[in-house]
């Protein structure tokens, strides 16, 4: 059955159910995966999955399922027992969906049909960017490209209705060298032409090549260069505390700081639902109210949360299409570009470290933004506006305001960021910090 | 599990794929069932229900591993999913450098099931529901003695059942209900926050939020929260002596032993995303800590959030001595890692739903209990800290560097608990860690957790854990 014929049926099960309010959203997605180690193949794989996932409210109970049970029985029985579900629940927040239906047609330009079935493709790409590592001085490789697309149809008991699809591809490569040295190299891209494993794989091995005489740096407060993949990480994290969710739940440090300076004047974070370049996104939310542009902070200053309908009545304003029926969240993050260059913002730091990439990022406490990072692959010590040596075995922390009204320079040059430590899209320069702590492991 | 027809789907696909080429196939059927309900700060949130049900078809073909997977069961959509895997294999080859080869392992044939007593499919809303308002009832408007105004509370109870059956002979029906609750608190006093984050999970039915006391143990928290914000003082400096709690012993055995010991991360394929490992092919008879140190996995615990007897291979589990004695005594193994290592898989492969691969996973993975009581291991500390509960933590990708950030930390002074210390930092080596090993008490206690690896990522549920640990000679780092 097709995605509108999915959503059809299950709106029709809930109305004769006499819902209150009910939304239904189809998703269909194809994605093909190609994993390497040591220069070697370890598993291909496609998987094709849909999934059904239904909104039902009745006398202000509300309920959420999703189900790969597709058939025609079986979605009519999905609706019923979820509507049944409900007889336990107390009354509770309930925000009826927008009276005024809209319609949502596709952005093919941005669906790049090349992605839709990469398979045969797949070794050939892997290959390009294992060799590229190895030219550029990694002696081995590991990484992955993923790269499919996502369908998503949506209908509601008050006629809202459309459909959206998108497509990405993406490559995580690291090369490693002698001494345990190891570099890092991403390539992001909604089409295939945009996607470069061979610049990727250049970064990786040339990173593994220039850590292999890296040493450990005296604890201590530094200047520290983020990566557009180190800063997206962390900026994921400002996106997330800026979710209604988290500031009522009390996992926000930007709790009672709308508009108020949270960072450095020169920073600016927003929020597209849908933008030509982006990997993720769709021109609806859950409870398909259009998704645009939200400008999160603007000039440093924080203008607003990510806010679905009930979100929105609690804060007395409106829905930013940021739904989630639960929580609000970003789609494709934006941070604003400055008008350095990378070699600018080198020559500026006098005692400073060049980080390329970060893992493993925990917080102490989200609603004071305390936390720490593993910075791995390559690291530099920066002396006086020029790299002296590689550093590895450090932890960077912080709190994320401190750190975000610190920001020094931002560089002109921006990439489209996601991997496995940043999961919303984000377009990302590098940034300049000023007084990060960084640690050094006892024993 | 599911329908004949879904188990004739798997036979047929595993037959299927060898035909077409490949030189080993397995199918798995697997189906999730998931109830969830929320409360936030004592609103309650829109309640969840899940359920999932499709087939993973994984093959060697020309020495490469391809996989598929699909949520359509119909026939001919199963059958092109077996032969997509085969294809894709065999199209790999031109990257291929080293082959994939399985171990001799046993097939099994088993029916497996963790026990429960009330099942799981009578979890309501309303039941869901209960367990929630009873936590709230002792923790709301200042209950437990602090300002609580972030309260986030979460209940589920989850089915997964899965058939595997595979060319070497294996066929495994399983059956794995659990009781998970997630809760994050944040509390305040006089301008200071401090925030926890729980995580508690059992195996078995309804009968798991009262066997582990889910709701005097969230009241116990939010209690210790008021205390660590009125009274906690400046940690010492200085080298001292540490003790880590069960919960703490528990994290650094799965960081930093569990992980670094799981023979794919140590052969480099999970090198791009969770990292390598500080250990090498050849390390297995290396000393790694004292005498004293001693961790094991063990899947085969009864309740335990990672009971899994028969592995996702097909392999029967069983317990790992990862560290005896300070040494390094064996890896995590699959039977492709086990081959290489010429051993045998001690069946650690898992997958978490049927649209990912198996891959190497800890389950519950701990200290091992020593001789002491609590009490007297505490009396052996003249000068150190009781980091008993944590909040922040990270580690490496080599698993050599970690740091973790005490919430409940107590000072001891001449073998006596003392006042609580204002969150104490320790950032360490591993073996530094595992070489400073005193002592461990005989209370063992055990944490649910989720611990994420693989790509796509598989957040697979396990348990850390361990007894009281002292560590002699430790300098705590700072915030």
């Amino acid at each position: 059955m097709d995605l509108d014929g999915l959503t059809q049926q299950a709106i029709a099960a809930a109305e004769a159910l006499r819902v209150d309010d009910a939304v239904a959203l189809g998703a269909r997605s194809a994605d093909s995966m190609i994993r390497f180690a040591n220069d070697s193949v370890t598993l291909v794989s496609r998987v094709e999955e849909a999934e059904l996932s239904v909104y039902l409210a009745k006398d202000r109970r509300r309920a959420i399922a999703s189900t790969s049970n597709l058939s025609p029985s079986a979605v009519k029985k999905f609706v019923r027992d979820l509507f049944s579900s409900m007889k336990g629940l107390p009354q509770s927040e309930y925000v009826p969906l927008p009276e005024k239906a809209a319609k949502y047609s596709p952005r093919g330009a941005w669906h790049d049909r090349k992605l839709e079935d990469l398979d045969e493709e797949l070794p050939g790409l892997a290959g390009a960017a294992i060799d590229s590592a190895r030219t550029a001085g990694g002696k081995r490789s590991a990484g992955v490209i993923s790269a499919g697309k996502v369908d998503v149809s949506i209908l509601t008991t008050t006629g809202t209705r459309g459909s959206d699809s998108r497509t990405a591809i993406t490559l995580n490569i690291r090369s490693f060298g002698e001494n345990e040295a190891s570099g890092h190299g991403l390539s992001c891209s909604s089409t295939l032409s945009g996607f470069d494993p061979v610049t990727a794989g250049r970064r990786a091995g040339e990173g593994a090549r220039g850590m292999e005489q890296a040493s450990e740096p005296e604890a201590g407060r530094y200047e520290v260069l983020l990566s557009p993949t180190v800063a997206s990480n962390l900026v994921e994290s400002v996106a997330g505390a800026a979710s209604a969710f988290s500031v009522d739940a009390g996992t926000s440090y930007l709790a009672e700081k709308l508009g108020k300076k949270v960072a450095s004047p020169s920073f600016n974070l927003t929020d597209h639902g849908a933008v030509k370049g982006g990997l993720g996104g769709r021109a609806f939310d859950d409870e398909g109210t259009s998704t645009g542009t939200n400008r999160i902070i603007e000039g440093g200053v924080l203008r607003g949360y990510l806010h679905n309908l009930t979100t929105a009545k609690k804060w007395k304003s409106k829905s930013t299409g940021s739904a989630g029926f639960v929580s609000p969240h970003p789609w494709n993050l934006e941070v604003g570009k400055g008008d350095a260059t990378y070699d600018e913002m080198v020559k500026e730091m006098k005692r400073g470290i060049v980080l390329t990439s970060n893992w493993y990022t925990r917080f102490k406490n989200y609603r004071t933004g305390e936390f720490s990072t593993v910075p791995r692959d390559g690291a530099y010590l920066v002396e006086n506006g020029r790299i002296s040596k590689s550093l590895k075995g450090m932890r960077a922390g912080d709190a994320l305001e401190r750190l975000f009204s610190s920001v020094r320079l931002l560089s002109k040059e921006r990439e489209w960021i996601q991997w496995w430590e940043v999961e919303t899209p984000t377009l990302c320069p590098w940034v300049l910090v000023d007084g990060v702590s960084i640690t050094r492991a006892y024993g | 599990m599911g329908t004949q027809q879904a188990r004739d789907l798997a036979e047929g696909a595993v037959v299927r794929a060898r035909n077409a080429g490949a030189t080993y196939a397995e199918a798995r059927v697997q189906s999730t069932w998931e109830r969830e309900f929320g409360l936030k700060n004592g609103e309650p949130q829109p309640s969840f229900f899940a359920e999932g049900f499709g087939i993973g078809v994984r093959v060697i073909a020309r020495g490469a591993l391809g996989f598929a997977a699909t949520n359509d069961m119909s026939p001919s959509s199963v059958n092109e999913v077996a032969l997509k895997a085969v294809r894709l294999a065999k199209a790999s080859s031109a990257v291929l450098r080293h082959p994939v080869v399985f171990d001799s392992s046993k097939a099994a044939r088993a029916k497996w099931s963790a026990p429960e007593q009330r099942k799981i499919e009578n979890a309501d809303s309303a039941w869901l529901r209960g367990v929630l308002v009873e936590i709230e009832s002792r923790i709301a408007n200042g209950r437990a003695g602090v300002k609580l105004p972030g309260r986030l509370l979460y209940i589920s109870a989850e089915l997964q059942e899965r058939y595997y059956v595979n060319s070497d002979g294996a066929r495994v029906v399983g059956r794995v209900p659990r009781v998970s609750f997630g809760g994050s608190l944040t509390a305040v006093e006089g301008g200071e926050s401090a925030q926890r984050f729980i995580q508690q999970g059992e195996t078995g039915g309804l009968e798991v939020a009262r066997r582990i006391g889910l709701a005097e143990k969230v009241e116990g928290e939010a209690k210790v929260m008021g205390k660590v914000l009125k009274t906690s003082a400046k940690p010492p400096t200085g080298v001292i002596d540490v003790v880590l709690g069960p919960e703490l012993s528990g994290i650094a055995a799965h960081e930093s032993v569990g992980h670094p010991q799981e023979a794919d991360r140590v052969l480099g394929r999970e090198g791009a995303q969770a990292g390598e490992s500080y250990l090498k092919e050849d390390s297995i008879g290396t000393k790694i800590g004292s005498d004293e140190a001693n961790v094991s996995d063990d899947p085969t615990l009864l309740h335990s959030n990672g009971f899994v007897p028969v592995d996702d291979e097909g392999v029967k589990a069983r317990k790992r001595f990862l560290i005896k004695d300070g040494v390094i005594n064996e890896f995590l193994q699959d039977r492709a890692t086990a081959e290489r290592f010429g051993r045998e898989s001690n069946g650690a492969s898992r997958a978490v739903s049927f649209d990912r691969e198996p891959i190497i996973r800890m389950s519950n993975t701990f200290v091992e209990p020593g001789d002491y009581s609590t009490a007297e291991l505490i009396r052996e500390v003249r000068h150190g800290v009781l980091f008993k509960t944590f909040t922040e933590w990270n580690i490496d990708d080599k698993r050599l560097n970690q740091r973790y950030v005490a919430l409940e930390a107590y000072l001891i002074e001449q073998g006596e608990l003392r006042g609580l210390v204002k969150a104490p930092v320790l950032e360490i080596t591993t073996p530094k860690l595992w070489g400073s090993v005193k002592a461990r008490s005989k209370h063992m206690e055990f944490e649910a957790a989720t611990c994420g690896k693989g790509d796509p990522m598989q957040g697979a549920p396990v348990w850390t854990g361990g007894p009281e640990t002292l560590l002699g000679g430790i300098r705590l780092g700072a915030r």
